[in-house]
């Protein structure tokens, strides 16, 4: 539970700027809630925060996926990158 | 009942923890004690329809928060119960309070509506409530009505105002305090979902919550505002009217159930907050010496001496 904190990594090569990553939770934002107001059934506690993931998270791994580079995490995600 | 109040309270609980227990909180335990209470009893409130049939609560606001009926999932002695479970079964300081402060947001907030929660159960099943704004999930009006009832009441300024405090806490949405207050609080679940997703991804599921909660406002709000075309009383409306006035809004029945007077409603939910934040810190120290990494250290030591 009570781990000492750990300093900030530095980014890894290639890692996508925060505007990327405004880009994608703003056009998640946007596409969720107009499709929800016509769709009542998206506007659901499960869909909702899944939709965020595979927009921010999904996207980007599709993106990865099409360019044949690797998806999966390295094993520790909060260890130091070098 | 409140809409995504509840989803805005996880993050206001996280981002306003004792100073002791900072980092120390599991935010999924914060998450799971809010939504317990209406995962239990909601379903049946609005029901389903199946080959013409309707399956739910013939009287749901009694169902949702009465007695009898789920109405003791709303209550603080089910929390105190739910809590012990947890304690009794993993040792875990940071799951059993952290489910308690989530826990009672959602049953103190929920006092707001008509019909309010039975704060002394199992003592009294008298409910408690402040009547803010109409409680109008019904048979007939279903989740619709519910939602352009609620947010087209107070109930909508509910939700700003606790969409406000997370945004006056805006640091509690940072990667930075997700990295230093959250993960460390819950390693091993965080590390689990690790293996699928990277950090990106998780930091997205962290503020999912958040971000279901600022959609749903949004949506119904503009659903019922905007897209909805309503009859009332005979009258077709371009959006449901808006009515800020207490016990709002006009065009719903109100239900109740048997309750106390509401002038007492505020003050006992104040001193009830104080003392669970009381028991939590209390309990905070004491449950240090039971929890499974002081009874592993333990071992260790008894092991190497």
């Amino acid at each position: 539970m009570s781990e000492p904190t750990r300093p900030m990594p530095p980014p890894a090569p290639g890692t996508p700027s925060k505007y990327v990553d405004f880009l994608l939770y703003a056009s998640a934002a946007v596409t969720y809630t107009t499709l929800s107001i016509y769709n009542k059934w998206l506007l659901d506690w499960i869909v909702g925060p899944l939709w965020l993931v595979a927009w921010v998270w999904g996207l980007p791994a599709l993106v990865k996926l099409v360019r044949r580079q690797p998806v999966r995490p390295r094993r520790d995600p909060f260890e130091a990158r070098d | 009942m409140s809409w995504a109040a509840h989803q805005f309270e996880i993050y206001a609980v996280e981002a306003h923890l004792p100073k002791k227990m900072v980092g120390k909180i599991s935010w999924f335990a914060i998450f799971f004690g809010d939504f317990t209470p209406d995962f239990l009893a909601k379903f049946w409130v609005y029901g389903f329809n199946l080959n013409g049939h309707h399956y739910g609560a013939t009287k749901p606001y009694e169902w949702h928060r009465g007695w009898p009926g789920m109405g003791f999932a709303h209550t603080l002695f089910f929390g105190a119960i739910v809590c012990l479970g947890i304690w009794a079964w993993k040792h875990n300081r940071a799951w059993t309070i952290g489910f308690l402060l989530g826990f009672t947001a959602h049953v103190l907030t929920d006092v707001n509506d008509s019909i309010g929660t039975m704060l002394l159960f199992p003592f009294s099943t008298l409910n408690w409530s402040l009547h803010t704004w109409a409680y109008a999930a019904t048979v007939k009006g279903g989740k619709y009505l519910d939602a352009a009832a609620y947010y087209s009441s107070l109930g909508f300024a509910m939700d700003l105002f606790w969409f406000f405090v997370v945004l006056g806490s805006w640091r509690v949405l940072t990667r930075e305090f997700w990295r230093t207050r959250v993960v460390p609080a819950d390693p091993h679940v965080w590390s689990w979902l690790g293996q699928w997703i990277d950090e990106r991804g998780l930091l997205a599921l962290y503020r999912g919550v958040f971000f279901y909660g600022a959609c749903r406002m949004v949506a119904w709000a503009t659903w019922a505002h905007v897209v909805a075309r309503p009859v009332i009383n005979g009258v077709k409306h371009n959006g449901y009217p808006l009515d800020l006035s207490w016990t709002g809004p006009w065009w719903v029945q109100r239900v109740t159930l048997p309750h106390v007077t509401p002038w007492i409603v505020l003050p006992v939910t104040l001193v009830l907050l104080g003392a669970v934040y009381f028991v939590a810190n209390t309990l905070w120290e004491r449950m240090e010496s039971g929890s499974t990494k002081a009874i592993a250290w333990r071992n260790v030591r008894r092991n190497t001496t």
